[in-house]
């Protein structure tokens, strides 16, 4: 009998530690793989009241002390919770008399874990970029930057292989680091449709009156309130959308934009219409986007989205700025449309186009459910996910450290 | 015996009274028959030099250039360590019976291979970020001041070169004393103290 593939992921976040889109994406990754029959360690950060050590769905999850004495920033503390990480992790393999095959590292956050244990076990390391230093500052311009920016090359350079969710991650990463095309490898992220069908009872109609009123359409937004998520570029399309359709504009998430756009948006007279729900649970985010006649992803800069993804899981109509992952998931006028991005004009163009027009706003979200069914889901994810670790391993069984 | 030392400095490359402190002690070593391996950082103050006699040493390099500080710099540096203490570790099939770790700096690396080989470690203390930062306590501080503790708890030893430090040890990071031995640099007994110590950290297996 062949011994049971065993991977180690390392990531800074898993539920119900949920900053970003890494822990879902590592939750739905590692469960996949779990049913197809490999064998996953987590080893994540500490979260109040989740178990140091517990079996999520046929997942193994280690918390470990995420650091928390004072530390002078951000990268700092990732530094710091990487001794304790990998510290850990090194003695669980230890524990495990040494068998592990492959370690998977998501993001510079667990950088230094990945690496180190790479060399003192002398497995292979595999790193899933999610997003770039460089991508997310649209530059580099201060020494903290630079370093953060460095650390990732730095994982690329370790890494045996680079997995990338969209082909425009793909090339974006390939030219921040200069990485050989070859070392790259595309697994698209992916959505959980039964995440929208399982609270099928909730009443729907009821529970939309909690945020708009029946004559009004609901627009949606979902995502952290920062500059490079377009949150801005949605609420100056605001008023050029209520010119011609009555509609709700709902906007769901955190961020350090919040003030100045909920100022913004008073100063404009229009705070009656637009809604900020700050971060919402899970069962009220999928119940939102069930409801909304349009989901907006204004994004300026977008590794992946999966946003757009949920919207179209949850069958509500996109429209998404044409930029990033955005611009592989939508195809225009066909499962989606796709606007201008940073182009307040031509976003309120797109809003209003789906909301006037109920037939197309039909076709378009049939079609993104069809689309999600197709390519973006989790049990083929992981099959391409798990093809990469064999043929890794493969290539391993041939160097001097098999 | 086979013992691996990190250091953050060592000749050519001299920052305080550590370097040739170090040096002296692998050449020593080496004349008692100790395998001394000493892993360290090399930039551009290193220069050409000529290895001590029978000391092998790997210098790294940071694989990350640009930093805000002496933190962040010594937390991506004890990767490359880590690196070239494994490769030691591989190369010795698999046989290091200890670790001598000198302040702070490496301690990362140390307390993962621990973790990771079962390879005990003598954290040797030159000086505490209590004295050297004289009482102020930001952030940044108490982040050196948790490694150090670190070291202090995962360490099998901790070697001081005077009683006062054994105090200061003691007092600071409440260690039991005896869990720390004096060997004083200039005495008539250091080398045999060393070696005393050595002995009883790696146990059975030297």
């Amino acid at each position: 009998m062949t011994q049971e593939l065993t991977v180690m992921m390392l990531t800074w976040e898993f539920p119900p530690r949920i900053i970003g889109g890494i822990s879902p994406h590592v939750y739905h990754l590692s469960k996949s793989l779990a049913k197809n029959g490999v064998k996953v360690y987590v080893v994540t950060c500490d979260f109040p009241g989740a178990p140091q050590h517990e079996i999520v769905d046929g997942v193994e999850v280690f918390r470990i002390d995420s650091y928390k004495n004072p530390s002078p920033n951000f990268a700092t503390w990732v530094y710091l919770m990487n001794v304790n990480m990998q510290k850990e992790a090194a003695a669980l393999v230890n524990r495990l008399g040494g068998k592990v095959d492959i370690f998977h590292a998501h993001d510079w956050l667990v950088a230094n874990a990945g690496i180190g244990l790479k060399h003192v076990f002398r497995k292979p390391l595999l790193a899933t970029i999610h997003s770039t230093e460089i991508g997310r500052r649209n530059g580099l311009h201060f020494d903290y930057e630079r370093m953060i920016h460095e650390t990732e090359a730095w994982l690329t350079y370790e890494a045996w292989k680079v997995i990338c969710c969209s082909n425009y991650m793909i090339s974006h990463v390939r030219w921040a680091f200069g990485l050989p095309e070859d070392k790259l490898v595309m697994v698209p992220n992916g959505v959980n449709i039964q995440e929208y069908t399982k609270n099928k009872n909730t009443d729907l109609r009821q529970f939309r009156r909690k945020f708009a009123l029946p004559e009004e359409k609901l627009v949606l937004y979902v995502g952290r309130l920062v500059y490079e998520k377009g949150i801005h570029v949605f609420v100056n399309a605001v008023p050029k959308i209520l010119g011609k359709v009555d509609a709700k504009f709902v906007v769901v998430g955190n961020g350090y934009m919040k003030e100045p756009l909920s100022n913004l948006v008073k100063s404009m007279g229009l705070a009656h219409k637009v809604m900020f729900t700050g971060f919402v649970d899970d069962r009220t985010l999928r119940s939102l986007q069930r409801c909304a006649d349009v989901s907006v992803v204004p994004s300026l800069f977008e590794p992946f989205g999966i946003v757009a993804l949920e919207a179209m899981a949850a069958k509500s109509p996109i429209v998404v700025s044409d930029t990033g992952g955005l611009s592989e998931i939508v195809e225009h006028n066909v499962n989606g449309v796709k606007v201008y991005p940073e182009n307040p004009d031509s976003l309120a163009w797109g809003i209003t186009k789906v909301l006037l027009d109920e037939k197309y706003a039909e076709g378009i979200r049939t079609n993104a459910y069809k689309k999600v069914l197709e390519k973006y889901d989790w049990d083929k994810i992981s099959q391409q996910t798990k093809d990469v670790y064999e043929a890794v391993l493969k290539e391993y069984s041939k160097s001097f450290w098999a | 015996m086979r013992v691996i030392i990190l250091s953050w400095e060592f000749p050519p490359r001299i920052v305080g009274q550590l370097a040739n402190y170090v040096k002296e002690l692998a050449v020593q070593l080496v004349k008692k028959d100790v395998e001394t391996h000493v892993v360290t950082y090399h930039d551009f103050l290193t220069g050409e030099y000529k290895e001590p006699e029978g000391v092998k040493t790997y210098r790294v390099k940071n694989p990350v250039r640009t930093h805000i500080g002496v933190l962040t710099w010594v937390l991506t540096l004890n990767q490359e360590v880590e690196r070239a203490a494994a490769n030691i570790y591989y190369k010795a099939n698999k046989q290091i019976n200890l670790i001598d770790a000198y302040d702070w700096h490496f301690i990362q690396a140390a307390v993962t291979l621990k973790k990771a080989f079962n390879i005990p470690f003598v954290y040797s203390v030159e000086s505490l970020e209590e004295h050297r930062s004289h009482g102020t306590n930001y952030p940044f501080n108490m982040s050196i001041k948790s490694i150090e503790w670190l070291g202090l708890y995962e360490a099998k030893k901790v070697v001081v070169k005077s009683e006062w430090m054994r105090d200061e040890v003691v007092r600071i990071y409440k260690v039991p004393s005896d869990k720390i031995k004096v060997i004083a640099p200039k005495s008539r007994t250091w080398m045999k103290d060393i070696l005393e110590t050595y002995k009883n950290v790696a146990g059975g297996t030297a």
